[in-house]
């Protein structure tokens, strides 16, 4: 079923897509627990044991060979007729196309680990609204093993298999693609979810272990570089000219400012959150000393009850 | 019961290793009262023994000779020959008959101040304060001799050096009491009155269940040391962790300080010369008058001090008036000093005797800040770990969790049923 496609379109893919069906995926499958047969919204959900699936359409532009989708909804799936709600998805059409009238439908996607021959039919039905569509497939299940992300785009090809032409599904290679505003804001939606609201504690905790990682990487890039670097020096490693004028120009837009300005600012702000750090490290023992004491009063000094002890927690 | 020979015999042979150290241990200590009995005859035998390399017999014989009387004109060799055993023992050796150890290095100490020398002494109990000590954090029952050997020599800056580590561990109180009394008057004598009235302060809230003439003279020091430092002292509050004893009773027994202190709040040099001078012959019996006359010529720096809240730029004249003192000349002289000891940021104008007062031109925007509060930090980390350590220590006291289990009751029933309300070992 899967082969790569021959078809030479280029796709790109933003990530509020990817946001989108995952969070479908997830608000259905959390809603199943509670409400088994009725879910709100589409599940073809036969066997509880079995992860829903969940449907919908994406849309997006084409222009010339770059296919780019930029957004996705929801959408009912109908078991009896086996095809999405069609009255449904022309009225959302509309709206969507009042608010962006550039944006077609390209296609469809779901949730499952591979694509199904039942998916034929619903792909074979989009055909009328646009010849060629897509099919975006997330895989919800969780491999940490995993690198890539677990999305995949498939076009549909007319193959001669058996004598008989048929349609079957290909992969597609597919590129992320997003703009400045979209990946802030997404950034932003994707670091508060999983902190179920969180205290400023965890907050900051998740803000600094991000820093944190982001600095590893960097760190380990950086010894990459200098290693292969230190290769070439020695000779293991023949010379190369292009790669060596790339690591020069890199090397030369550092420091990006250098000024006594900034020099200044910076140690100075440095310094602010030093003495912050500092004041809370001295709040903390100050605090520490202060139970001590108490606990030491109550314990070793026999005259020292007055009126109206505190609690001792 | 062996015979000395023997014993010194065993001596030579068993101070190699440690095996052999621990029963070498055993057999002085069994052979200890014999000793003693003939403490007069030992002489010689000290000099068959190398002290770096049989230390430990070495200390025995040594403990158990010096036990005994000695004649004067044996005295400096003594002390000669037990500076010289403290300079080339071997400190592990040492550290297991501690208490030998100690009483050697008191009588020495005992010596050299008959020999009115006390400066022989300052220099071998230093070495010994450093082997006997398992580590910088422990205070040992040599320090405050040390620290007196060294007040009595005046030298106070290799008092200094000892005093720079903090102790963590005290094993007497007594011992604890008199190395912080005699550290705050090193400090005195080398005016570093802030570390001077940290150590006094300890002594004052150490905890104590009967008040101690230790602490009475510490607290007139630190009122004193407190006045000159911070310009002020608040007689009525005591920190939280002062013992209820020393709250009640310390100040029964220091009433002319106080007043000093009350005099000095005022802020005018009138009142304070009044009442110095009636309580002179206090001050003097208590051998505190050179630091009350200090306390005197620190309230014409704080009278200044606090001008420089008011103005900017001021006339030397009209310091002079305000502060009380009789010339400009002598005005000028105080902001002088004030600015050479870092106290102050001004500059002078000689030609029409202008003193401009400025800011701190500290921008905290240099390197060596970054440097300095890093050091602060990781002190404050290390002393943080130390904390929560005690306090998981004393929360587990079965003292503490008796008396914390007794107040249970006023509190509902079903918070707290972990822990009984009489805590029975």
């Amino acid at each position: 079923m899967a082969s790569s496609s021959s078809s030479g379109l280029t796709f790109k893919l933003h990530p509020l897509v990817i946001v989108n069906i995952s969070d479908h995926y997830t608000r259905v499958k959390s809603q199943e627990h509670f409400a088994p047969p009725k879910t709100n919204g589409d599940a073809s959900s036969s066997l509880p044991s079995s992860p829903p699936r969940v449907f919908g359409c994406v849309i997006g532009v084409q222009r010339g060979r770059t296919v780019e989708i930029f957004n996705s909804f929801e959408l009912l799936y109908d078991p009896s007729t086996d095809s999405l709600d069609r009255p449904f998805l022309e009225k959302k059409q509309e709206l969507y196309k009042k608010v962006f009238p550039n944006f077609y439908i390209l296609g469809w996607y779901s949730t499952g680990s591979d694509a199904q021959e039942s998916d034929m039919s619903i792909h074979k039905a989009l055909m009328d609204i646009n010849e060629s569509p897509v099919y975006v497939l997330l895989n919800p299940s969780i491999n940490p093993a995993q690198k890539d992300l677990p999305v995949t785009i498939y076009e549909s090809e007319l193959h001669v298999i058996d004598g008989i032409p048929q349609l079957i599904f290909v992969r597609a290679n597919y590129t992320i693609e997003t703009v400045e505003a979209e990946r802030i804001s997404v950034d932003h939606v994707a670091h508060l979810k999983p902190s179920d609201g969180g205290s400023a504690a965890t907050q900051l905790a998740a803000h600094l272990t991000g820093i944190h990682s982001a600095i590893k990487m960097l760190n380990s890039r950086v010894r990459v570089l200098h290693h292969y670097l230190l290769a070439m020096q020695k000779g293991d490693i023949p010379c190369e000219n292009s790669l060596l004028r790339q690591v020069s120009s890199l090397l030369r837009r550092l420091p990006a400012i250098e000024s006594a300005k900034f020099q200044d600012d910076f140690l100075m702000e440095y310094n602010d959150t030093l003495l912050i750090t500092y004041l809370a490290m001295f709040t903390n023992c100050a605090s520490t000393m202060n139970e001590l004491v108490d606990k030491f009063n109550t314990a070793y000094d026999r005259h020292s009850r007055r009126g109206g002890r505190t609690a001792f927690i | 019961m062996e015979s000395i020979e023997a014993l010194v015999a065993h001596i030579q042979v068993l101070s190699s290793s440690v095996d052999d150290i621990s029963h070498l241990h055993n057999l002085l200590k069994q052979a200890e009262e014999s000793l003693q009995s003939q403490a007069s005859r030992l002489a010689p035998f000290l000099e068959q023994l190398d002290p770096s390399k049989h230390s430990l017999g070495y200390l025995y014989i040594l403990e158990a000779y010096t036990s005994a009387p000695i004649q004067t004109e044996q005295a400096s060799e003594l002390t000669v020959s037990i500076a010289n055993f403290i300079n080339s023992c071997l400190a592990e050796q040492i550290r297991l008959a501690p208490d030998k150890f100690t009483s050697v290095c008191k009588r020495f100490k005992d010596q050299v101040l008959l020999l009115q020398a006390p400066i022989q002494g300052v220099g071998p109990l230093r070495t010994a304060v450093r082997k006997l000590q398992p580590s910088s954090e422990q205070l040992t029952a040599l320090h405050p001799d040390f620290l007196q050997l060294c007040l009595l020599a005046k030298c106070y800056k290799t008092g200094l050096c000892v005093l720079e580590e903090d102790i963590f561990e005290v094993d007497q109180p007594k011992d604890f009491f008199l190395y912080c009394y005699y550290g705050g008057m090193i400090c005195i004598g080398q005016k570093l009155f802030r570390k001077a009235r940290e150590l006094l302060l300890n002594v004052v809230t150490a905890p104590m269940s009967t008040t101690n003439a230790i602490a009475v003279e510490a607290y007139k020091k630190y009122i004193l040391v407190s006045l000159i430092h911070n310009g002020q002292y608040s007689t009525t509050s005591f920190p939280k962790y002062t013992s209820s004893v020393a709250q009640r009773n310390l100040k029964n027994f220091s009433q002319p300080y106080v007043d000093l202190a009350n005099s000095y709040s005022t802020g005018k040099i009138v009142e304070l010369e009044s009442c110095f001078e009636t309580n002179r012959e206090k001050f003097e019996s208590d051998n505190n008058l050179g630091l009350v006359k200090q306390v005197v010529s620190s309230l014409y720096k704080r009278n200044i001090q606090r001008l420089t809240q008011t103005y900017l730029t001021l006339s030397l004249q009209d310091i002079a008036n305000t502060v009380q003192l009789s010339t400009p000349k002598e005005a000028e002289m105080h902001v002088l000093q004030m600015i050479q000891d870092g106290e102050k940021f001004a500059t002078i104008n000689q030609k029409d005797g202008m003193v401009i007062f400025h800011e701190d031109p500290e921008q905290y925007k240099t390197c060596e800040i970054i440097e300095q509060i890093d050091l602060s930090m990781q002190r404050m980390i290390a002393l943080s770990k130390k904390l929560n350590t005690v306090d998981e220590f004393i929360s587990c006291d079965p003292i503490y969790l008796a008396k914390a289990g007794r107040e249970r009751p006023r509190f509902d029933f079903d918070d707290f049923d972990a822990v009984p309300q009489k805590f029975n070992m």
